[in-house]
């Protein structure tokens, strides 16, 4: 959740949270965005809105959801139904105001034409070939001449079915046009990175049909969505908008105890617990933890947090019916201390925030508990009956990905392989000799095409080892790496344990024969392992061949980056003046000769790891 | 909703104190009666009470008495 929210009324965020009451929200709007708007931190974001119905209800609501998530954003609109003009004549407003994402709101209302009826499939194909060129061309506009992120609502259905069941089944009946609309609609989605789709034809059977269109508001309004249902798409975006900005949660904890299963295991051994098919609620249980898995699969880091004693705990997944097993968690706490205490304990393992955490429990009274104590920490109330868990989680997209990279799949063996480094650590008599044993290797080159995905994504993440905290759109990023004004760097790090994936990126840009860093940061999994030194003797090897004379680099203080205070005095640059807003600048003079800073990191063409990494192709994600 | 629920709630569309509202004010002289506040009093009235109002009624009201009458009757009506 967004920096700074302790000092908001509580009232404000529950209102937006699940389960959410659209009166209440219709009726308190003003009141809960000014108190959003007294947020510190906000993050901003320009969003223009094109309608192929009026948006106005949508960027009301969709303005409070992204408060909620700490954005603060500001908003065109396109007049009404001009979705397709404002880009196809490149509207002067919509031009100069410069997204940095495009929503287009459109629904089943905009289709240009359905199939006449008993219409050949020939010439359906064609329709819908017509139709996607229409689309696509708008896109691809709005891609190449704004750079922004484009957020396409896919079609909902039409109320009505003249020909019946027959509509879903013959090819000129319409919801089957619409479903194959959709269909291409995905394609295009998978192909294109700084594209997503925003699901309306989900989010209407969410809400019901009866409830998403109401004819009065379409006939008086020209509103497609109904407000009440376009609170939910409101929520929806926001949730896409999030996870752009990074600002998606990163670890689930869970309670164990008629949370992961039914029963206590302390009390009922691991035999009686209630799990699995024979039993309503063990079937639900063992559905949880399979949506539980599920998320841990992505990249979702898991961790327990259980009243219990230890061994206890573990034996619960020994039951043959549990899906979940020990090894998917990153992070196990089974005492019978304050469960407040272990959360901090588990973010400190993991280094992660609080505010990167979920806590799931049954217990209302531990849910209230860590809420009161950790006000960062995402605590829903899931209720006690397992059923609701996961729909309680989904509602919150608490965990959504605007993409799935290679890296996401790794995430919960590097989390554990941690845990074999640190134990190594204590057998050597000091820190070089423990970085030597690690057998590291780091590929540091500028950036590719293969990676961008992974780039933007550490970009919108990384908080702590950040000098400037900038962040970039994907659509940013691709522009600067084929931009020769710029000197770009990642580093991926392996070492025996195995891959760490990339961990750190540097963006510098070029003015004569000076260098400015405008965005370094590397990821807390491979602090104190001398990546950044690694960075820094590639970042001089690449100036010293472009004649670079000097690096000046930038320090942004923000509330997470303490710990790069002293970064740049640290490697040798001298301070150079303080600029607006308490940053700092610093200077380096590149030398002719240069000794590499790392003495235990050995650098590679490509990265090295005994341990097998999952095979790429395997992703379904742009190359 | 009785009527000082009826005028809380048109306070709070209208992003005014809790209390301002006693009935008699013109629709056309508050500064938040605009088109948002307009969908939000219909979407509440269809939310709250299931009663359906078109702006064609409301058009028909000059104060927020009126609203609240307009409501009511809908209410019975339906």
């Amino acid at each position: 959740m967004a920096a700074e929210t302790t000092s908001l009324q509580p009232d404000v965020l529950k209102a937006l949270r699940f389960p959410i009451v659209v009166a209440d929200i219709l009726r308190k709007r003003n009141v809960m965005k000014k108190e959003l708007l007294r947020q510190a931190n906000l993050v901003p974001t320009r969003i223009a809105i094109l309608g192929g119905s009026t948006t106005t209800e949508v960027k009301s609501m969709l303005e409070l959801f992204l408060l909620a998530q700490g954005i603060a954003p500001t908003f065109y609109e396109s007049g009404y139904n001009r979705y397709s003009e404002d880009v196809a004549f490149e509207n002067p407003d919509l031009w100069n105001f410069k997204p940095n994402i495009v929503l287009i709101h459109t629904t089943w209302h905009n289709i240009s034409e359905f199939p006449e009826l008993l219409e050949a499939e020939g010439e359906v194909e064609q329709r819908v070939r017509r139709e996607m060129a229409r689309f696509e061309s708008i896109w691809e506009k709005i891609h190449t001449e704004l750079g922004a992120l484009v957020i396409q609502n896919n079609f909902d259905l039409p109320r009505l079915r003249p020909l019946g069941n027959l509509e879903a089944s013959e090819s000129f009946g319409r919801m089957n046009f619409v479903l194959r609309l959709n269909a291409e609609f995905a394609k295009y989605a998978r192909a294109h990175s700084r594209f997503l789709i925003n699901d309306i034809l989900y989010l209407s059977t969410q809400v019901g049909q009866a409830a998403w269109f109401r004819s009065s508001y379409w006939y008086n309004f020209h509103m497609a969505v109904s407000p009440t249902a376009t609170v939910a798409l409101a929520h929806n975006v926001a949730a896409m908008v999030k996870s752009v900005y990074g600002k998606s949660k990163k670890c689930l904890v869970l309670d164990l105890d008629n949370t992961l299963w039914g029963g206590i295991i302390g009390e009922d051994g691991v035999q009686n617990l209630i799990l699995g098919k024979d039993h309503p609620v063990g079937e639900a249980f063992l559905d949880f933890q399979r949506y539980v898995k599920g998320l841990q699969r992505r990249g979702v880091i898991l961790a327990v947090c259980s009243k219990n004693d230890a061994e206890n705990a573990k034996e619960g997944f020994s039951h043959p019916d549990s899906v979940l097993k020990l090894e998917d968690f990153s992070a196990f706490k089974a005492n019978w201390d304050p469960k407040p205490e272990n959360i901090r304990s588990i973010a400190a393992e993991l280094n992660i925030g609080l505010d990167s955490i979920v806590f799931v429990d049954d217990n209302p009274a531990e849910r209230d508990f860590v809420a009161e104590q950790l006000p960062e920490v995402a605590v829903p109330n899931v209720g006690t009956d397992v059923s609701a868990y996961a729909e309680v989680l989904e509602h919150e997209r608490y965990f959504e990905a605007d993409k799935v990279v290679q890296d996401d799949l790794s995430r919960s063996a590097y989390y554990n392989s941690n845990a074999e480094r640190n134990a190594g650590q204590s057998k050597f008599s000091n820190y070089g000799e423990f970085l030597e044993s690690l057998e590291m290797t780091a590929e540091i080159a500028s950036f590719v095409p293969v990676y961008l995905e992974r780039i933007t994504q550490l970009i919108n993440k990384t908080n702590q080892f950040n000098l400037t905290t900038r962040r970039y759109t994907s659509a940013e990023v691709i522009a600067i790496a084929g931009d020769p004004r710029f000197i770009t760097l990642y580093g991926r790090l392996a070492d025996k344990f195995g891959d760490n994936g990339l961990v750190s990126v540097l963006i510098g840009r070029v003015s004569d024969e000076t260098l400015q860093i405008e965005l370094w940061l590397m990821s807390c999994r491979v602090l104190k392992r001398e990546m950044e030194f690694a960075m820094f003797d590639g970042l001089v090897e690449q100036c010293q061949a472009r004649g670079i004379r000097k690096i000046v680099g930038v320090y942004i203080p923000s509330k997470k980056n303490h710990m790069v205070a002293g970064f740049y005095a640290s490697l040798g640059f001298s301070p150079v003046d303080k600029a607006s807003e308490g940053s700092e600048l610093w200077s380096y003079d590149v030398p002719t000769t240069y000794s590499p800073r790392t003495r235990h990191i050995r650098r590679t063409a490509e990265v090295q790891s005994t341990v097998p990494t999952p095979d790429r192709e395997s992703v379904a994600s742009e190359a | 909703m009785n009527r000082d629920e009826f005028l809380l709630e048109m306070d709070e569309i209208l992003d005014l104190p809790a209390g301002t509202l006693r009935g008699h004010e013109k629709l056309e002289e508050l500064q938040n009666w605009d088109s948002t506040s307009l969908i939000t009093f219909i979407a509440l009235a269809e939310t709250n009470n299931g009663v359906s109002i078109s702006p064609g009624q409301i058009v028909t009201c000059s104060t927020v008495a009126d609203l609240l009458r307009l409501a009511r009757a809908e209410s019975r009506a339906s």
